[in-house]
């Protein structure tokens, strides 16, 4: 889009980049990216509020990738049981309760590996452009809530930021972002 | 001598990057001459193996009826070493214990580092280690499928999930850190944390993510501490021989893993601290706490080893009795009396807090229990073998060099890589110590419990 600009605001707490997001949201602005050096409870709580988002989808992947391995190993072991069945004095050609340690190491390590396949994909990674806004700040010290707006409305989300206690807003060129989408 | 408690000044966030980023400042000689000394032993070992592989196991003291011997000792106790890794790193995460925060990363990396050393041993152990792979299930012309029935078979599962899970829990919580990393460094070591990093910025929507699979990978390393340790046991009590066949074999195997690599973490990081310059970091807080761990599973060793002898007694099987009492009494009873001592006795100091605050004594008794554990394994699987159903059968054995070579080599291998990360990649988690700094503060400050009148 011609004429759009990031708002780069740095915030020196938590709780004051999660202001910046409420404040934003009652202002019906979305189109914003928070940095942080920790999983900063306030903010991400405040930014899955404004965006009407649930819990992280990894959660249905590891149970997906759980059950798989469960199921992988019932038919392993009970199928290859079956196949070349040898008789031990008549006890139970498949014995599940000496399965039941496969089924679960694998069902560990399905759901495992599918978890974090699934965070990778979630969470656009790889991502090797470089990211609109991001400082390198915002790991270390410094809250980041990064505003996507046209210039037009520019003057009014500076307020917005510095009035919810950004320390600095600047004003940044969009770079164009290559790979997954922006939420 | 009393604690020495250092009184430093608060971290804020930025010195928590500031300490743990100094650490990754290349190493002078004297690490690289470490570094080659481990590789040394190493190397040892490489060449011992590949003499065995060639001349078979008629140098070593392997033979009938001990053909289970130091290897799987070694085996045992590097696998042992590993767990309280994962229970620092995955369970006290859960509990949402504060003290964890600046030593789990160390722990998670010895878990690693262990179970990788730990899983060369049954290699070691094998005659023909080129058909390793037949444990595996894999479609072949003959239509054989190995035994799921057998404890071997639960643990080739157990371990290679273990180390899988391990590998992607401290590589998940590195993301971050590598990538804070990489805003400060040049060259070789800016291209390296670029690509390990996977270009992580911190967003909130990466965080999100981040925390539910780390919650749930934490929660599926959880259950396999209590297993992995399990089905170890369970190589020997599924069996008959006197010594081995018992139903304690598993929590009892699961207390000594946790009691034996708590202490290896105090044996590593007493030193680490001091060299990394990261006493403000990892601070006699977190130490006095992991040593009432030690001190825990000390205690419930003790009570094991005591049940374990009121249970042969109780049941007055002979040849178990006979077992047990060559095991108290025997020519190598003065191993099982060592193994007493240095796992019930010497950790008692640490009822005592001053013991617990004083790095010297911590030391000393880490190093104690780390003996201690190692022999428990030799008690337990060569004691049993030597003295098995058949008395006309018994011989007791010792190790020859190759053996012992092999173990010495063990930890040069361990030590090298933990060694190598150290300096690499960050052995302290910055992102959970600054989301638990008040602590930290805190801990630096000396306000603990029982401290807080001084």
């Amino acid at each position: 889009m011609s004429g759009e600009i990031a708002l780069v605001s740095t915030f020196a707490s938590e709780e004051g980049c999660a202001r910046g997001i409420e404040e934003l949201h009652e202002a019906r602005v979305h189109d914003f990216k928070a940095f942080m050096p920790f999983p900063a409870e306030h903010v991400l709580e405040a930014s899955q509020h404004a965006r009407g988002q649930g819990r992280s989808r990894v959660r249905l992947a590891v149970l997906i990738g759980g059950f798989t391995g469960f199921f992988t190993a019932i038919i392993m072991t009970v199928g290859t049981s079956l196949e070349w069945g040898i008789n031990v004095g008549g006890r139970p050609i498949a014995s599940i309760p000496a399965y039941i340690v496969i089924m679960f190491e694998l069902m560990i390590l399905f759901g495992g590996v599918s978890g974090v396949i699934t965070f990778f994909i979630l969470s656009g990674l790889p991502a090797f452009d470089p990211e609109t806004g991001y400082r390198s700040r915002f790991g270390v010290d410094k809250f980041g809530l990064v505003v996507r707006c046209g210039e037009a409305e520019a003057e009014k989300l500076e307020s917005i930021l510095v009035g919810a206690g950004a320390e600095a807003v600047e004003r940044e060129a969009v770079v164009v972002e290559h790979g997954a989408a922006h939420h | 001598m009393a604690a020495a408690i250092e009184t430093r000044i608060e971290p804020d966030l930025v010195d928590i990057d500031r300490h743990v980023q100094q650490t990754l400042a290349p190493g002078g000689l004297k690490y690289w001459l470490w570094v080659l000394f481990c590789a040394f032993w190493t190397a040892v070992g490489g060449a011992f193996w590949t003499n065995q592989i060639y001349n078979s196991f008629e140098p070593t003291g392997y033979g009938q009826p001990t053909m289970w011997a130091v290897y799987i000792t070694d085996f045992v106790f590097w696998v042992g070493i590993a767990h309280s890794g994962t229970l620092i790193s995955a369970v006290l995460f859960l509990f949402r214990v504060r003290w964890r925060t600046a030593i789990f990363r160390l722990a998670e990396t010895m878990t690693v580092f262990a179970v990788a050393t730990a899983g060369l041993f049954p290699l070691v152990h094998l005659g023909r280690v080129w058909f390793f792979y037949w444990l595996v299930p894999y479609p072949n012309e003959r239509y054989l499928q190995p035994d799921f029935r057998s404890a071997l078979d639960w643990d080739l599962f157990a371990i290679s999930t273990y180390l899988t899970t391990s590998v992607m829990f401290l590589f998940v919580g590195l993301i971050p850190d590598i990538a804070n990393a990489r805003e400060k460094a040049v060259g070789f070591r800016r291209t390296l944390y670029s690509i390990l990093s996977f270009g992580w910025r911190g967003s909130d929507r990466q965080w999100r993510n981040f925390s539910m699979v780390y919650l749930l990978l934490a929660g599926f390393a959880t259950p396999l501490v209590l297993s992995v340790h399990s089905v170890v046991s369970w190589d020997f009590a599924t069996t008959q021989l006197p010594g081995w066949h018992s139903t304690i074999f598993a929590p009892y195997f699961v207390a000594g893993a946790i009691f034996s690599g708590c202490a290896l973490v105090l044996t590593l990081a007493i030193p680490m601290r001091r060299m990394l310059k990261m006493e403000s970091l990892i601070t006699i807080w977190h130490l006095d706490n992991l040593s009432k761990m030690v001190l825990l599973t000390s205690v419930v060793m003790t009570y094991s080893y005591a049940t374990e002898s009121f249970m042969v007694w109780y049941a007055q099987d002979p040849i178990e009795l006979a077992t047990f009492h060559e095991r108290y009494f025997g020519p190598q009873a003065y191993l099982f009396w060592m193994m007493i001592f240095c796992n019930c006795v010497a950790p008692l100091p640490l009822f005592l807090p001053r013991v617990r605050t004083n790095t010297i004594w911590l030391f000393i008794i880490s190093i104690f229990v780390n003996i201690g554990m190692w022999l428990e394994r030799f008690v337990i699987f060569v004691g049993s073998l030597s003295t098995n159903a058949d008395p006309s059968q018994w011989k007791f054995y010792t190790p020859h060099l190759v053996e012992v070579a092999m173990t010495i080599a063990s930890f040069g291998w361990f030590l090298m890589n933990f060694s190598l990360f150290a300096k690499f990649l960050p052995i302290v988690s910055m992102t959970e110590l600054k989301e638990g700094i008040g602590y930290l503060k805190q801990a630096v400050r000396g306000v603990y419990p029982y401290r807080k009148a001084a």
